[in-house]
């Protein structure tokens, strides 16, 4: 689970596990696995790296691949 | 101006009146008890029919038959585009200012919403429950003009009923019997007159435009939904031109080699 932002500054919490995609036109789109769409202020970069060191801590490997 | 209403209304009255003088004896239409009969009953029938707030609002529904104009959907869907591309180059929030301007309440409305960093499902349900509210309230606007559209007729035929009884109760005179029956019919003819020339097609333009109002609302939620999601300018583009009749589509597409034009 990694933390995200809206853009209206709420927080909330994102099952890192369940991301397809992470695009930035310009603003990011997180897709998950299930269709949902988040919009985040977070740049893509910044999402790859937290959802890493989420796995990380976990002791997993970085990617499901 | 709705002019199709104006010229309506006018060739009708025109028509009509012009057949009653054309056929002699204008002043044999005119009978001032019976018009109170007919149009002052049915429109206490009404009130008596709907709610005081809808009956305050009946001047204002009948202006939106008279004045109101098409929807411009190519400049709509122009503006729509545009917006998707100012998302693309500067991020949604950059909407905001955009939105503020707008003089559409509901546009506005839903672009605020998805600035708002609103999910786009919840975005979608908030919107087509103001659809269905707005279609509900636009239906029972019409219905008052449904209701004088029957009751005209209805009232009509209670004049003709009050006159024959005047008229019977004096049969020892035959030479009044005519002139008697005459009156009696007058009633009739203001009933089905005003229903027939006022109050039904009144209705059915009032359906016209909810439902043109009601696709220009799909059309909104569909453009702000595919701006939310980040979709590609052109891509909004063909999505919102399904809402455009055919001649629209070909004037939006002059409008873009237009531009094209100008800029090159």
């Amino acid at each position: 689970m990694i933390e995200v932002t809206r853009l209206n500054g709420s927080v909330f919490v994102l099952n890192a596990d369940l991301i397809e995609t992470v695009e930035a036109n310009p603003d990011t789109v997180v897709t998950l696995l299930n269709g949902h769409r988040y919009v985040v202020k977070e740049t893509p970069g910044e999402i790859m790296e937290r959802a890493a060191a989420y796995r990380a801590k976990r002791g997993l490997p970085p990617s499901l691949t | 101006m709705d002019l199709a209403t104006i010229i309506g209304l006018s060739l009708s009255l025109i028509l009509v009146v012009g057949g009653i003088v054309a056929g002699g004896e204008a002043a044999a239409f005119v009978n001032l008890p019976s018009m109170l009969i007919t149009i002052g009953g049915t429109m206490g029938a009404v009130i008596m029919a709907n709610p005081m707030d809808r009956i305050k609002k009946l001047g204002k529904i009948t202006r939106i038959a008279f004045f109101s104009q098409t929807p411009d959907l190519v400049s709509l869907v122009q503006t729509i585009v545009s917006f998707a591309e100012k998302a693309r180059r500067e991020g949604l929030l950059a909407l905001e200012a955009d939105a503020s301007e707008l003089d559409d309440e509901f546009l506005a409305k839903s672009i605020q919403l998805v600035v708002d960093g609103t999910d786009p499902e919840l975005v979608k349900a908030i919107l087509d429950t103001e659809i269905s509210v707005l279609e509900e309230r636009h239906a029972s606007n019409k219905g008052m003009f449904d209701t004088m559209g029957e009751l005209f007729p209805a009232f009509g035929m209670l004049g003709t009923l009050i006159g024959l009884i005047a008229m019977l109760r004096n049969l020892d005179d035959p030479g009044s019997l005519g002139p008697g029956m005459a009156v009696a019919l007058i009633t009739t003819f203001y009933g089905s007159f005003m229903a027939n020339i006022f109050a039904l097609p009144t209705s059915a333009k009032l359906a016209a435009r909810s439902s043109e109002e009601t696709v220009v609302r799909e059309l909104m939620v569909e453009g702000v939904l595919a701006i939310q999601a980040g979709e590609n300018p052109r891509i909004v583009e063909e999505k919102l031109k399904v809402f455009l009749p055919p001649e629209q589509r070909k004037e939006l597409e002059e409008r873009h080699d237009n531009e094209k034009g100008g800029e090159e």
